[in-house]
């Protein structure tokens, strides 16, 4: 595969990547301090095994301010941040006609999504 | 209360130093977790694939706005160690934590060895790392610059996606970065410029930590509560060491690390033969 060397057309890409990438870190980071807070404000201990995550209870949880829903909410955050990062790179290289790349990131995508797959499967 | 500001300090220690000394924070996460809390391998190691999307993100970013990644080479790549990472995800669920715990004492021995490697050589210009974090001067971005338009050792490219794969199962199974297999794979097998194989390792660190931490969180093996505290440490500690890195005596700091490491694997090595 030819074309792997840095590509000076990705000028105007790289920087609209590394917004998404800081500002999802952060939001996240963001959520997830907010539960720590809770958390510790609360007198939980982190080792006290945590409520699994179920997505129905993020949103009420959130609103009751349990340190729960904001800490799930930071951590699926986080874990969707870097894809959020490949959906916007195939948008520019779609944008720019490089169907090959466009490929390339959806493939990413395809394989992060088995992961989900893997994982409700075996669990 | 004062367990979660411990699990908090511990984040912020493991962050800092692993920022300074150029590791990944992966390497001082699962230790911290397992040895000093009590928590299983498994989870250890599921928290330590959260904290390492936050540092690589957060530096991929920085590292995006100086140019110094190339985006391209690291999707092609990044393909494969996410493979790699579902795969890895999946089987550690299956193996027993004490050839994990054997597997982590190795890693930490040649984190060590590799550190003691690089004291006894006067200059260190470059070391290859498992960092996440970007050094903190300037860019120097007549590094990237000068690679524009280059192609690199493509025709080597299926034994760099193999590796791939390899690192991303050493990452979903360890809760590291896999710079450590990356990094070298990209400058000596593709013959990528050092500072641009480090940029984008940390680059692809993000989707193939997420891939495996997908696997975990579907499977319930993360646990909220002790992921707050400890990705919050290890970003506020990953922030201050790439500041305050620079100002900080390596040589020392090197040494004092080597001896923990290998302490840690020795401790590692315990749970892994059942008498830890």
């Amino acid at each position: 595969m030819a074309g792997l060397g840095r590509n000076e057309g990705d000028a105007d890409l790289e920087p609209t990547l590394a917004r998404v990438l800081q500002v999802g870190t952060y939001v996240s980071i963001g959520l997830v301090l907010v539960g720590t807070v809770l958390l510790l404000a609360g007198g939980i201990s982190p080792l006290a095994a945590s409520p699994p995550l179920q997505v129905d209870r993020l949103v009420p949880d959130v609103l009751a301010a349990r340190p729960a829903g904001f800490l799930w909410l930071g951590i699926l955050g986080i874990c969707a941040t870097p894809a959020l990062r490949v959906v916007s790179a195939a948008i520019g290289f779609w944008r720019r006609g490089e169907q090959r790349m466009v490929a390339v990131a959806l493939l990413i995508l395809v394989v992060v999504a088995a992961g989900v797959i893997t994982g409700l499967l075996t669990g | 209360m004062e367990v979660g500001l411990l699990m908090l300090a511990g984040g912020v220690a493991a962050g800092a130093f692993g920022s300074i000394l150029g590791l990944g924070g992966g390497i001082l996460i699962v230790p911290l977790l397992t040895l000093v809390f009590g928590l299983p391998l498994r989870e250890a190691v599921a928290v330590s694939l959260v904290c390492v999307i936050v540092t690589s993100s957060a530096s991929a970013g920085v590292y995006l706005e100086r140019r110094q990644a190339n985006l391209r080479l690291g999707m092609v790549l990044e393909l494969f160690t996410a493979a790699g990472a579902i795969v890895g995800g999946a089987v550690a669920f299956l193996i027993d934590e004490r050839l994990l715990a054997g597997l982590f004492a190795l890693l930490l021995v040649y984190v060590a060895a590799t550190m003691a490697g690089g004291l006894r050589r006067p200059t260190s210009p470059e070391p290859i790392t498992d960092d996440e974090t970007p050094p903190p001067s300037p860019a120097p971005e007549p590094v990237a610059l000068r690679q524009a338009d280059m192609d690199y050792r493509v025709d080597r490219l299926p034994l760099a996606a193999a590796g791939s794969i390899g690192a991303g199962i050493a990452s979903a199974l360890l809760g590291i970065g896999g710079g450590l297999i990356k990094v070298p794979l990209m400058h000596l097998v593709l013959g990528v410029p050092l500072r641009i194989a480090t940029a984008t390792s940390n680059l692809m660190i993000g989707i193939t930590a997420s891939a495996s931490a997908i696997v975990y969180l579907m499977r319930g093996g993360i646990d909220a509560y002790v992921a707050g505290p400890t990705a919050v440490g290890v970003f506020v500690g990953a922030s201050l060491g790439s500041r305050l890195g620079h100002r900080i005596g390596q040589r020392a700091l090197r040494l004092l690390f080597v001896v923990v490491l290998l302490y840690t694997a020795f401790e590692m090595a315990r749970r892994a033969t059942g008498l830890g």
